[in-house]
């Protein structure tokens, strides 16, 4: 058991920066999420976690220790990799084992321990094949219990399950919640995957170009992104961000994209005049109560729920509805967007601006 | 003409130039085979009498009964290829192993210095290498040859084996590192056994090397460390040349190479990584 925190972290290949002075806490127990796309750092990031890099300056500490100089093994982190990499030529039972077989263990030890980890992941049936006689869900659950067996002070995992296919990768996500849960072992996680990221953490990390842009609650970084960036990131579908004008007509705020204006209620919106972008998700657009009637585009529906794109001029926007919706394309709508999920952005700098007209 | 027929044609054509090679490739053996049944005379005639009454086992009576050690030639060569092969992989594969993944100073320069040792011709290094052998000793001796061998076969297990080395991925050593194992224990019980395709190849590849080496051989020894293929080449005498029994020798020499050949077939093709990583 134990926390990891990260002070100023930078790594630098050459001129370029894969981390950019990262800095994180992560609490005992706690299960953090890096997320971004590929190239923004996260990876580096965990391996130097790990110990497998070395960042180029910086310190990473774990229950208060600075452990820079302290070997994979000595950090007594466990890894999850993305290809799993496991051992092609053990057993799954000389696979899950192996740490312990590194340590020196007694031989019945081993065989009891790797038994129990076997039966937690549904693998007891399967112990004497070779990785390549086994599925690709039961190869990740043979990498998780090479990870499970040690009783790590600290879990990490690189995109685990980007390997995976849809269904198989949601599963494994109940499966490692569940894990996170019944050990309560501190985890860091990497994935490009939002909903992966929302999904399973107590906090999430948004980084880009090397830098952590956001950090925060899954509930935080939806509602309260402090960025362009992180709004257009996470949620699904992308969030729709305009770049129209805020105006004010007789006294009354008004959004202008084109040759729409939507009316915005007073308070949903700071005290300025001028170009702002505007981000709205499709759970704040509502049709058929008032507003500015447009064409219905594009009608998706997705069984649980439909998502509705209507235009004007050049701009898209798409609204969620409930259940199965059939609507005609080329029908008219009215559309209005619902005050309490505006969210404005400064066009240069992408930063958040609040109604009280400052920058998050 | 249509797409099939084009595509039948070469097929025909490729298939045709397969069998033109195995007949290349097989012709001199199968008449080494032919020769070695034969009396002198029925080979001396032109041309070669292949009568099925001709064909006798004598010659492979005479090579083992005759005052030439072909068995000690035999045990001279088996001793020295063996022990070149297991040298071979021994420092090849540790050698190719810290080039391949440890960060060695300069490790490129050893690279291509290793890589032009071999580029000097036999008949340049025969007698710097006959003197130096002859000063320390090691000439006609089972040890003296096994170092020369060395010194032609290791470079070129050392390039084979870091290649190989070089495409083991990275996340397997990173994972053993990560469970708590030193460099040498990656090496050892991570990198070695799934590498043994390749070992199998190259050690293969020396032994043959070696076995079948006979410049060097004809050169370095003179009674005590003479190998298979030096008393082979005695049939053919100053006054007599017996080739039956020459020919015999050969064969008899081969045996081992192609038994060799065909035991580790399949462990050399076997592709041993499957399955180790996804992606």
């Amino acid at each position: 058991m134990a926390d990891v925190e990260l002070r100023a972290i930078t790594k630098r290949y050459g001129a370029v920066a894969a981390c950019a002075d990262v800095n994180l806490h992560v609490a005992d127990g706690e299960f953090v999420t890096l997320l971004g796309p590929s190239g923004c750092g996260k990876t580096t990031t965990l391996n130097i976690i790990a110990g497998l890099d070395e960042p180029t300056s910086g310190e990473v500490l774990m229950g208060g220790r600075v452990v820079n100089d302290l070997t994979p093994y000595e950090r007594d982190v466990a890894m999850v990799f993305q290809n799993y990499a496991l051992y092609p030529h053990m057993s799954v039972a000389d696979n899950i084992g192996f740490t312990l077989r590194l340590r020196k263990r007694p031989r019945d030890e081993i065989r009891r321990r790797v038994q129990t980890v076997a039966e937690m992941l549904e693998l007891a049936h399967v112990l004497d094949r070779l990785p390549r006689e086994l599925s690709g869900g039961q190869q990740q659950r043979v990498a998780l219990g090479r990870a499970v067996i040690r009783e790590p002070a600290v879990f990490l995992f690189d995109e685990p399950f980007s390997n995976l296919d849809a269904a198989l990768r949601v599963k494994m996500r109940v499966e490692v919640k569940e894990l996170h849960q019944r050990l309560g072992i501190t985890s860091l996680f990497v994935t490009h995957d939002q909903e992966e990221a929302l999904s399973l953490s107590d906090r999430i990390a948004i980084m880009r170009d090397g830098h952590v842009e956001q950090v925060g609650t899954p509930d935080d970084v939806y509602a309260q992104p402090r960025t362009r960036y992180v709004a257009r990131f996470i949620g699904s579908p992308q969030m729709d961000i305009f770049s129209g004008r805020l105006e004010r007509r007789d006294g009354v705020a008004a959004y202008v994209v084109g040759s729409a204006a939507f009316e915005i209620p007073a308070g949903a919106a700071p005290a300025y005049d001028g170009d702002l972008d505007l981000g709205v998700r499709a759970e704040h657009v509502r049709l058929n109560a008032g507003g500015i009637p447009m064409p219905v585009r594009v009608v998706q529906p997705l069984g649980s729920m439909t998502y509705v794109t209507v235009g004007w001029d050049e701009e898209l926007l798409t609204s969620r509805l409930l259940g199965m919706a059939h609507l005609p394309p080329g029908e008219a709508v009215t559309v209005s967007l619902d005050p309490a999920g505006l969210l404005f952005f400064d066009r240069a700098s992408g930063r958040r601006v609040l109604p009280d007209g400052t920058l998050a | 003409m249509s797409r099939r027929w084009r595509a039948r044609l070469r097929r025909t054509g490729i298939l045709m130039g397969l069998v033109l090679f195995v007949v290349w490739t097989l012709a001199p053996i199968v008449w080494a085979l032919i020769s070695s049944f034969l009396p002198l005379r029925a080979l001396t005639a032109t041309p070669p009498d292949l009568a099925p009454g001709n064909f006798t086992l004598d010659n492979y009576l005479g090579v083992l009964s005759a005052d030439r050690d072909l068995i000690g030639g035999l045990r001279n060569s088996a001793i020295v290829a063996s022990f070149t092969a297991a040298l071979a992989l021994l420092i090849g594969s540790s050698a190719a192993y810290a080039l391949a993944r440890l960060r060695v100073p300069g490790s490129s320069k050893i690279l291509m210095l290793i890589l032009v040792t071999q580029m000097f011709p036999a008949m340049v290094i025969i007698i710097p290498l006959f003197i130096v052998l002859s000063r320390t000793g090691l000439t006609d001796s089972q040890v003296g040859l096994m170092i020369v061998y060395l010194s032609f076969v290791l470079p070129i297990v050392i390039w084979v084996l870091k290649g190989f080395f070089e495409a083991v991925p990275r996340e397997l050593e990173r994972a053993a590192a990560v469970d708590g194992a030193s460099t040498m224990q990656t090496f050892r019980l991570v990198v070695l056994p799934i590498s043994l395709p390749p070992l199998f190849a190259t050690g293969v590849f020396a032994f043959i090397e070696a076995w079948n080496e006979f410049f060097f051989a004809v050169i370095l020894t003179q009674s005590n460390a003479k190998t298979a293929p030096v008393v082979v080449a005695e049939f053919s005498g100053q006054y007599v040349s017996l080739y039956g029994q020459m020919v015999a020798a050969a064969v008899i020499a081969s045996i081992p190479v192609i038994v060799l050949a065909i035991v580790f077939r399949r462990y050399i093709l076997e592709g041993f990584v499957e399955g180790a990583v996804k992606g």
